[in-house]
C-alpha cells in the first residue's frame, strides 16, 4: 500500500478541524502539518527556478559522481559492513504475538469503535503508526515485517498444500496486487470510514492466508503480496539488512547495487509501479488534475474512467520511459546488453527516491498525529472527543521534507553510477551509459517537487 | 578534482560480481551486420575490442597470460585519457550550472 498523501492529508484535515473546535489553533495547525504548506510561505522563489534548481541539483550529483572511477572505491564502499547480533527467538516470539494482536486490535476497534475516523484506533494505528512511522522503519533501519506480518505468523501455523506456483507468473501478481490496493486506496475513504477499512484489511487477510497457505509462505510473500514485496524494497534501502542467516550492518543504500535484487521486467514493474503510485496519489491532489477531471466529466465521461485511465495509462507512462531511457545506454554507452539488462541494474535506484518521497511526505503528519494515537490508544472504545495534535511544526521543517526528497534523488543518482560500473568494463562506457536514466530522474526531480509545491486541491468526485 | 585517473584509480579485480552480472543468452541482444569481440570464456560479446581487453582483465584475470594482461593494462592506461577529457568537461559543466544559478537567482528572486 504505497500510500499517500491524499487521504493521510484528509485525516489530518479532520484532526486539525476536530481540534480547532475547542483550540482554535487550527490555523497553525494547518500550516505546520503538512509538506505543501511548509514549501509554499517562505521564500519568494518564482516556481520554474525552484524546479529548475532540483533537477539541477541531481544534475550536478551525476556529475560528481562521474568523478569517482576507481572501481576498488565503488566496491569497497558496497562492500562495507559487519555482522551483527540477531535478536534471538524470544523476542521475534513476542514481535509475531504483538503483530498478531495488533491486526485484532485493529479489526475489533475498526468494526465496533467510534465512527468518526480521525477518533478512530484503528484508523490512527494504519494510517499513521503503520503506514506513516513503521513503514519508514523498514528504510531507516530494516525490514522486520517477516516477523511482525500477522497474516505470515498465521499462514505459517497452518498446515500447507504446497501447490506448485505458476513460474510464469512471476511477480506480476504483487505488481498488480499493488496498482489494486492504491487504487482502493485512492478511490475510498479508507482513511476516514473504520468499518470500510476493517472490511479491506479482513478481504485483503482472507487472500493472503489461504493464498499463503496453498502456495507456501516463502513463495506468496516473495511473490505474490504485494505489501510484503514493497517492504522487502525498502529494507534494501536500510542500514540493517539480511545475510548469511545473520544480520549486517551497511551503508544505508548499499545493498541496491546487488543485482539478485531486481530480476526480470516483473521486478523492474513493480518498483516502478512503487514510484508511480506515489506521484499518483500526490498528482490528484493538484488544481491541475481537478481542472482536467471536471472538464472531462464536463465532457460526458465518468469520473472512473478519467481517475483509471489517468492511473494505468500514467503506470505505461512511468514504466515505457524506464524502460526507454534503458534502451539508451545501448547506444551511448555503446553496449549489446538488452534494455531489460540495463533495466534490470538502473531499477533499484529508483527505491531510494521512493523512501525519500515516503519519508517526506509522512514524517509531518506523523508527528502531528502521534499525540492524537497516544490519546486513543489509552481509551480505543471511548476515545477523547478531541484528540491532541502537535501544534506548530518549525518553519525549517519543510525544508527538512525536501531535503529528504532531493537525498533519495542524490542516493539514487550514486546507486546507478555503481551498479553502471558493476555492469560495464569500460569506465567511460559506465559513465555514458547513464546519461539516460539521469535524464528521467531529472524529469523525475522537477515533476514531484511541482507536485510537492502546488497547493493541495481535494480530488473531485472521489471519496 | 581532475586528478589523473590513471594514478588513481584501482581496478578491483576482486570484485566477483562483475563476471556474474551477465547472461550471454539472456541479457545480449546484437544488432544484425556489426562487428562484435566475443569474450572466450563467458561468451559475452561487445561492440569495440578495447571493451573485451578491459572486460577480460576485470571479470577473468586468472586465465589471462602475461601478455594479454599487459594489453589490459595498456587499454587500462588510454581508457584514462578519455576521462581526463571527461573531467574538464564535467567541471565546466557544473562551474555554468553553478554560476548560472547564481546569477539567476541574483537577478530573479
Amino acid at each position: 500500500m504505497a500510500r499517500s498523501g491524499t487521504r493521510r492529508r484528509r485525516l489530518l484535515a479532520a484532526v486539525v478541524a476536530l481540534a480547532s473546535l475547542v483550540a482554535l489553533a487550527g490555523d497553525a495547525v494547518a500550516h505546520s502539518g503538512g509538506l505543501r504548506n511548509a514549501t509554499q510561505d517562505p521564500i519568494s522563489v518564482p516556481t520554474w527556478l525552484f524546479l529548475t534548481t532540483g533537477g539541477g541539483v541531481v544534475g550536478a550529483s551525476f556529475l560528481l559522481a562521474s568523478f569517482v572511477t576507481d572501481r576498488q572505491f565503488v566496491a569497497d564502499v558496497h562492500a562495507w559492513g559487519r555482522a551483527i547480533a540477531s535478536p534471538g527467538r524470544i523476542a521475534a516470539l513476542a514481535t509475531r504475538t504483538f503483530g498478531v494482536l495488533a491486526l485484532a486490535a485493529t479489526l475489533a476497534v475498526g468494526f465496533v469503535g467510534p465512527e468518526d475516523g480521525p477518533r478512530n484506533f484503528a484508523i490512527l494505528l494504519i494510517w499513521v503508526v503503520w503506514w506513516g512511522g513503521y513503514v519508514a522503519s523498514t528504510y531507516l533501519l530494516g525490514n522486520s515485517w517477516p516477523v511482525l506480518n500477522p497474516f505470515r505468523t498465521l499462514a505459517a501455523a497452518l498446515p500447507s498444500l504446497s501447490l506448485s506456483y505458476p513460474e510464469r507468473l512471476g511477480s506480476w501478481p504483487a505488481v498488480a496486487g499493488l496498482l489494486a490496493l492504491v487504487w482502493v486506496e485512492v478511490v475510498s475513504p479508507l482513511a476516514d470510514d473504520p468499518t470500510l477499512l476493517a472490511t479491506v484489511i479482513s478481504a485483503y487477510g482472507v487472500v493472503t492466508v489461504a493464498g499463503a497457505v496453498a502456495f507456501g509462505v516463502d513463495r506468496w510473500f516473495e511473490s505474490v503480496d504485494p505489501v510484503a514485496k514493497v517492504f522487502d524494497y525498502y529494507g534494501a534501502v536500510a542500514p540493517v539488512g539480511r545475510s548469511d542467516g545473520g544480520l549486517r550492518l551497511r551503508l544505508p543504500g548499499s545493498e541496491l547495487r546487488e543485482a539478485r535484487l531486481v530480476d526480470g521486467r516483473d521486478e523492474v514493474a513493480f518498483v516502478v509501479a512503487l514510484l508511480f503510485v506515489t506521484t499518483y496519489d500526490g498528482f490528484v491532489g493538484t488544481g491541475l488534475w481537478a481542472g482536467f477531471v471536471r472538464g472531462a466529466v464536463a465532457a460526458g465521461l465518468p469520473p472512473v474512467v478519467v481517475y483509471l485511465g489517468a492511473y494505468l495509462g500514467g503506470f505505461a507512462l512511468f514504466y515505457g520511459a524506464f524502460q526507454a531511457t534503458a534502451r539508451l545506454a545501448r547506444r551511448t554507452a555503446p553496449t549489446f546488453l538488452t534494455g531489460d539488462a540495463v533495466a534490470r541494474r538502473f531499477a533499484p535506484s529508483l527505491l531510494a527516491i521512493a523512501a525519500g518521497y515516503h519519508l517526506a511526505h509522512n514524517l509531518g503528519s506523523v508527528l502531528v498525529l502521534a499525540p492524537a494515537f497516544v490519546a486513543v490508544a489509552l481509551a480505543p472504545l471511548s476515545p477523547p472527543t478531541n484528540p491532541p495534535v502537535l501544534v506548530g511544526l518549525p518553519g525549517w521543517f519543510g525544508g527538512l521534507e525536501l531535503a529528504f526528497v532531493l537525498v533519495g534523488h542524490v542516493v539514487a543518482v550514486w546507486i546507478a553510477h555503481a551498479a553502471a560500473y558493476d555492469l560495464f568494463p569500460g569506465r567511460m562506457q559506465a559513465v555514458r551509459s547513464q546519461y539516460g536514466v539521469t535524464l528521467v530522474m531529472v524529469a523525475y526531480t522537477m515533476v514531484s517537487l511541482w507536485i510537492v509545491k502546488e497547493p493541495f486541491v481535494s480530488p473531485p468526485f472521489i471519496g | 578534482m581532475t586528478a589523473n585517473p590513471d594514478t588513481t584509480d584501482r581496478t578491483a579485480t576482486d570484485d566477483s560480481s562483475l563476471a556474474a552480472a551477465v547472461d550471454p543468452d539472456r541479457d545480449v541482444d546484437v544488432p544484425g551486420g556489426v562487428e562484435t569481440h566475443t569474450c572466450e570464456y563467458c561468451g559475452r560479446p561487445f561492440p569495440a575490442a578495447d571493451l573485451l581487453v578491459l572486460h577480460r582483465g576485470l571479470a577473468h584475470p586468472d586465465e589471462l597470460d602475461d601478455a594479454e594482461i599487459e594489453q589490459f593494462r595498456e587499454t587500462y592506461r588510454s581508457e584514462s585519457d578519455d576521462i581526463s577529457r571527461f573531467r574538464i568537461a564535467a567541471v565546466g559543466a557544473l562551474v555554468l550550472l553553478y554560476f548560472g544559478f547564481l546569477f539567476t537567482y541574483i537577478l530573479v528572486a
